[in-house]
């Protein structure tokens, strides 16, 4: 039997909870699933990394490659093929629909397009293809020129987490939009998505007997997060989370990582989210989510 | 005696690829790994390590290449061609462990990089050997090879 989840027609980071929770009810039905994303008609960053390890999930355990039927609206549709979603998409879901195939095209607004990340050697193309164009695009949003590296350093601490933890590949985007629901301003968006063993898994052998019966993905996110714990016993580790932060924090900008059932969130001036949220639909792995705001621009 | 490294060409001969950037573990792993077999070799206690052709440098490979280098095999580290986007990665690692370093900045005078007091026993002992001195201004600086 098919199961259905429908990928919300606006898919971003405050949809993706409720396309867990589907995703999540239809793997406990069993079946084979059908990722429905014939209404989207816009995807963040986050939502197309995010799909991409829903589709990851969807394929295991020995269950039938997903399906997905793809967007009818045109323009969503080539933008997903411009952004690189097809590319990636193709080895995980049997792909119902006519859509763009070969290389994703330049395009002004998107730094980065949607590029898998296996191993070290990935996080290196990866920072050294955005740089000269990060630094541009930095620049137009207000940042000081400076800014660039530690943009490449907080996206090389972001990608890192899936070679170093996750215990199998991901995908990150980058990509620059203008958002007006939410902030009437541009942003810079750096999506990180993997569907590997989550936070607490990882600190689980050095980490859960502190906590005993409180051990749980939102603590697991807490003590990374704040005490910058690491699996290793070295005591450098762990500090690629902090350095993100730092720079995120110096720009108003937002950061926020999902594990497993729980969220923890750096707020920056101009949002309303939460800083901890637990009990979420389960989704493993890992998301990350960082946005650097227009500078000085007008507020929603 | 100072050993002057060049971290760019050390980047390249230890990693695939033509990269510029010192970025991942498992490549700052790769670097101090041959920084070390060249310092043992030189059997110097003092590096000269010059940034100058390296683009990104990241917290890992900072605390893989410099946290470790001084916690292990090196005595003083000075720091050549460091720019602000280096720093960021290199201080919050240095503070992270309380160790200093020395930076030369491009007219050549050394900064303390790190606790203050650590740093400054540091530039003491680079002059106390005659690799550094005082200048007239009262900066410390290099002394000319």
């Amino acid at each position: 039997m098919t199961r259905l989840v429908d990928v919300p027609a606006q898919f971003d980071d405050r949809s993706f909870d409720q396309f867990a929770g589907a995703l999540a009810q239809a793997l406990t039905d069993g079946g084979r699933v059908l990722f429905d994303a014939h209404a989207a008609e816009w995807a963040s960053p986050y939502g197309l990394v995010g799909l991409l390890a829903a589709g990851e999930v969807a394929g295991r355990g020995g269950r039938e490659k997903p399906l997905l039927t793809v967007p009818t609206n045109a323009e969503t549709l080539s933008y997903w093929g411009r952004a690189g979603w097809f590319r990636e998409a193709a080895a995980l879901f049997e792909i119902h629909g006519r859509y763009p195939r070969g290389a994703p095209r330049p395009e002004s607004e998107v730094l980065l397009p949607v590029t898998a990340v296996r191993a070290a050697g990935d996080v290196h193309e990866v920072v050294s293809r955005i740089q000269e164009r990060a630094s541009a695009m930095l620049a137009d949003l207000g940042l000081d020129p400076r800014a660039t590296m530690g943009f490449a350093m907080a996206l090389s601490e972001a990608c890192q987490n899936i070679v170093e933890h996750a215990g199998t590949g991901g995908w990150v985007a980058v990509q620059r939009y203008h958002w007006r629901r939410r902030l009437a301003r541009r942003v810079m968006v750096i999506a990180v998505a993997d569907a590997g063993v989550g936070f607490r898994q990882s600190l689980e052998p050095t980490e859960a007997r502190r906590y005993g019966d409180r051990w749980s993905d939102a603590m697991a996110l807490e003590a990374a997060w704040i005490q910058g714990v690491s699996r290793f016993r070295d005591p450098g580790r762990g500090q690629g989370l902090k350095g993100i932060r730092t720079y995120v924090g110096r720009w108003d900008g937002k950061v926020s990582i999902r594990s497993g059932t729980a969220r923890i969130t750096g707020v920056p001036s101009w949002d309303d989210d939460v800083v901890l949220k637990d009990g979420l639909p389960p989704f493993p792995g890992s998301q990350v989510l960082i946005i650097i705001p227009e500078q000085g621009g007008p507020t929603a | 005696m100072i050993q002057h490294i060049d971290v760019h060409a050390m980047l390249q001969q230890s990693v695939p690829g033509l990269y510029a950037d010192l970025v991942t573990r498992p490549t700052g792993r790769a670097v101090r790994e041959r920084i070390e077999r060249e310092i043992r070799a030189e059997g110097a206690g003092i590096a000269l390590m010059d940034f100058s052709r390296v683009g990104c440098l990241d917290y890992s490979c900072a605390d893989e290449i410099v946290a470790k280098l001084l916690r292990q095999e090196i005595t003083v580290l000075l720091f050549r061609g460091l720019h602000d986007g280096h720093r960021e990665a290199i201080e919050p690692v240095l503070a992270r462990h309380g160790l200093a370093a020395v930076l030369e900045r491009p007219d050549r005078t050394l900064d303390v990089l790190g606790p203050q007091e650590t740093g400054e026993a540091l530039l003491a002992a680079l002059i106390e050997q005659r690799i550094a001195e005082r200048t007239a201004g009262g900066a410390v600086a290099l002394v000319p090879a």
